[in-house]
C-alpha cells in the first residue's frame, strides 16, 4: 500500500513538473534495470545498482549466479521488492517523458547536429552517427528529452557529447521499442525503454539502461549512472605536462639545433 | 610612430590582453602563450634587417581593417566573448602593419603574425568538440600500444585497465598540450631550418600525427607501469616522451629535404 501511494504521489509530481523529468530516488540509484534478464559478456564494469523484475536472470557477473567477468559496483537486485520499486518508477518516468509537450521534430539520424535544451519527437526511429552534441548554454539544469517512437540505434564509434553544462543525468531517451548502441561508441543519458536494451562490444555508457518490459544486454562495457559512486576509487588521469613546459624544451631544443655548429666548434675545443 | 601605435594597441586592448594572460595563467593547456609573444618579438628583432629595408607602401585598407577589428572588440565587450576580442586584437596588429608600411610590410611580418594564432584562447565550441574523440582516440591508440606490446588491456571507453590498475584518459590527457606545443615548435622550426614553404606546410602537418602517436604512448605508460600514472615521474615520462617527438620531427625535415634535394632541384 505504501509503495502504491509512493507511486501515485511520485507519478502526479512528475506530471505537475511538466518537461521536468526527474527519476524517482529508488530508480535513481540503478545504472541498468530490465524486466527480464541482464545478460553480460566480457569484462563489463556497472557503477550503480543492477536489477531485474518481474524477471530474475541476471548472467555474467563476479558474484551472482555462476559468477562471470563482469562487476557491478553496486547491489545487484534480482525480482526483489526494490527492483519492483524501481520499475514502478521507471512506468512514471516513461510515461512522464512521453507525455511531455513536444518543442521539436527530430526524425531519422541526428548525428552532426547540436542540440539545445527541448522536448524533441521522432515519429518513428532515431539513429546517431557520428556525434551529436547536447548544448545546455550554460544552464546545468536543462533538461534533453527525446521521444522515439520506435527505435534508437547509435552508430559504431558514434558519441553523445554534452557541452556547456549539459549533465547526462538531464538527459532522456523515451524509446517506443528497442534501443542498440553500436560497438565502442560513448552515449549520454538515460535510456527509458518500452523493450530491449543492447550495448555494443566496448560502449560506453554515461546514464542508465532501463528497459520496461525486455532484456537488457552487455558486451565489455562500462556504465556509469549519474551521481552515483561505485564501490571502485576513480581511476587516476594522466594528463600531459603544462604547455609552457613544452613549449620551453621544445625552444630550447630549437636553440640548441640553431647553435649546432658553434656548440660542436666548443666540443672540438 | 611604431613605438606610439604599438601602445595604443595595448591600451584599447588592455582587457582583452588580461584575459588571455589570465587564461594562460589558469589554465594549463594554454600556458605556452607566456612564450608565444617573446618568440615574436625575437622573430620581429631577426628580421629587423630585411623589413626595415622595406620600402614602407602605406595603405587605407589598414584603417578598414582596424574599424573592422574594433567592431569585433566591440562585440567581445558585448559577451561574444574573450576569442572574439582576442581575433579583434591580431587584427588590429595586421591593419597597423598595413597603416605604417603597407602589404609589403605585412608580407614580410606574416610568419609572426602567424605564430599570434597560438596565443588565441580556447574557442570553447571547437575545443569542445575535439577533445572527446581526441580522448577516446588516444585510449584506442595507447590500448593498441600496449596489445602489440603483449600486454593484456582491457579498454572501457577512456578509461584503461592493465592487470587491474586502471587510468583515466581525461580531457587534460586527449593529446591537445602535445599537439599544441609541438604545432608550434613545428612553425618555428621550419623557420630556423630555412624550409621552403610546402616544407613548412608538411612540417606542420607531420606535428599531428606525431603529438598523437607520442600521446598515446605517454597514456600507454602510465597504465603500464603504475609509477608513471601520477606525480613527478608521471610529469618526468611526458615531458621525456614529448622530448622523443622532437627529433622525430627532426626526421621529417631531413626526409624532405632529400626528396626536395632529389626531385626539386
Amino acid at each position: 500500500m505504501r509503495s502504491v501511494t509512493k507511486l501515485l504521489l511520485w507519478s502526479a509530481l512528475t506530471v505537475s513538473l511538466k518537461a521536468q523529468i526527474t527519476l524517482g530516488p529508488t530508480l535513481n540509484t540503478f545504472e541498468v534495470l530490465a524486466a527480464s534478464t541482464v545478460t553480460n559478456s566480457g569484462p563489463t564494469v556497472i557503477n550503480g545498482n543492477l536489477g531485474t523484475s518481474p524477471g530474475g536472470a541476471i548472467t555474467g557477473f563476479t558474484g551472482f549466479g555462476a559468477g562471470g567477468p563482469g562487476i557491478v559496483n553496486g547491489t545487484i537486485h534480482a525480482a526483489d521488492g526494490v527492483a519492483l520499486q524501481a520499475q514502478n518508477e521507471l512506468t512514471a518516468a516513461f510515461n512522464a517523458a512521453a507525455g511531455a509537450a513536444s518543442t521539436g521534430i527530430k526524425n531519422g539520424d541526428i548525428g552532426g547536429q547540436t542540440i539545445p535544451p527541448g522536448v524533441y519527437t521522432a515519429s518513428s526511429s532515431l539513429g546517431i552517427t557520428g556525434t551529436v552534441t547536447l548544448d545546455a548554454q550554460g544552464n546545468p539544469n536543462a533538461q534533453f528529452i527525446f521521444q522515439i517512437g520506435t527505435a534508437l540505434t547509435t552508430a559504431t564509434s558514434s558519441i553523445v557529447f554534452l557541452i556547456n553544462g549539459a549533465q547526462a543525468s538531464n538527459v532522456f531517451w523515451q524509446v517506443g521499442s528497442s534501443a542498440t548502441l553500436g560497438t565502442s561508441s560513448a552515449f549520454a543519458g538515460n535510456i527509458l525503454a518500452q523493450a530491449s536494451i543492447s550495448l555494443g562490444t566496448s560502449a560506453l555508457i554515461q546514464g542508465r539502461a532501463l528497459a520496461r518490459t525486455g532484456a537488457v544486454t552487455l558486451l565489455s562495457n562500462l556504465g556509469t549512472a549519474p551521481g552515483v559512486t561505485g564501490g571502485l576509487p576513480p581511476p587516476p588521469a594522466t594528463p600531459a605536462p603544462s604547455s609552457l613546459i613544452l613549449i620551453s624544451t621544445a625552444l630550447a631544443c630549437a636553440g640548441i639545433y640553431q647553435s649546432r655548429e658553434r656548440l660542436l666548434k666548443m666540443f672540438r675545443g | 610612430m611604431k613605438a606610439l601605435t604599438a601602445l595604443a594597441l595595448l591600451v584599447c586592448y588592455r582587457p582583452t590582453l588580461q584575459g588571455m594572460v589570465k587564461q594562460w595563467w589558469t589554465d594549463e593547456d594554454m600556458s605556452h602563450g607566456f612564450a608565444v609573444p617573446f618568440v615574436i618579438l625575437w622573430i620581429v628583432w631577426r628580421e629587423r634587417g630585411r623589413w626595415q629595408a622595406i620600402e614602407a607602401q602605406p595603405t587605407a585598407w589598414g584603417f578598414a581593417l582596424l574599424v573592422a577589428a574594433a567592431g569585433l572588440q566591440t562585440a567581445g565587450g558585448l559577451g561574444v566573448g574573450l576569442f572574439a576580442g582576442s581575433v579583434a586584437f591580431l587584427f588590429s596588429v595586421a591593419g597597423a602593419i598595413l597603416c605604417l608600411g603597407g602589404f609589403v610590410w605585412l608580407r614580410a611580418l606574416a610568419l609572426p603574425l602567424l605564430l599570434g594564432l597560438f596565443m588565441l584562447p580556447k574557442l570553447a565550441i571547437v575545443y569542445n568538440q575535439a577533445t572527446l574523440p581526441l580522448q577516446l582516440f588516444a585510449s584506442r591508440l595507447a590500448a593498441a600500444i600496449l596489445t602489440s606490446g603483449g600486454i593484456g588491456v582491457i579498454r572501457e571507453g577512456n578509461i584503461l585497465d592493465v592487470r587491474g590498475h586502471r587510468v583515466e584518459v581525461a580531457e587534460a590527457c586527449s593529446g591537445i598540450r602535445y599537439l599544441l606545443s609541438l604545432g608550434f615548435f613545428a612553425v618555428v622550426f621550419g623557420y630556423l631550418s630555412d624550409a621552403k614553404a610546402w616544407m613548412r606546410l608538411v612540417l606542420l602537418a607531420a606535428a599531428v600525427p606525431l603529438a598523437i602517436v607520442g600521446n598515446a604512448l605517454r597514456v600507454a605508460a602510465a597504465a603500464w607501469r603504475p609509477s608513471l600514472d601520477s606525480g613527478t615521474a608521471h610529469t618526468i615520462s611526458g615531458w621525456f616522451i614529448f622530448l622523443l617527438c622532437l627529433p622525430a620531427l627532426l626526421g621529417v625535415r631531413q626526409l624532405l629535404n632529400n626528396i626536395h634535394t632529389r626531385y626539386g632541384a
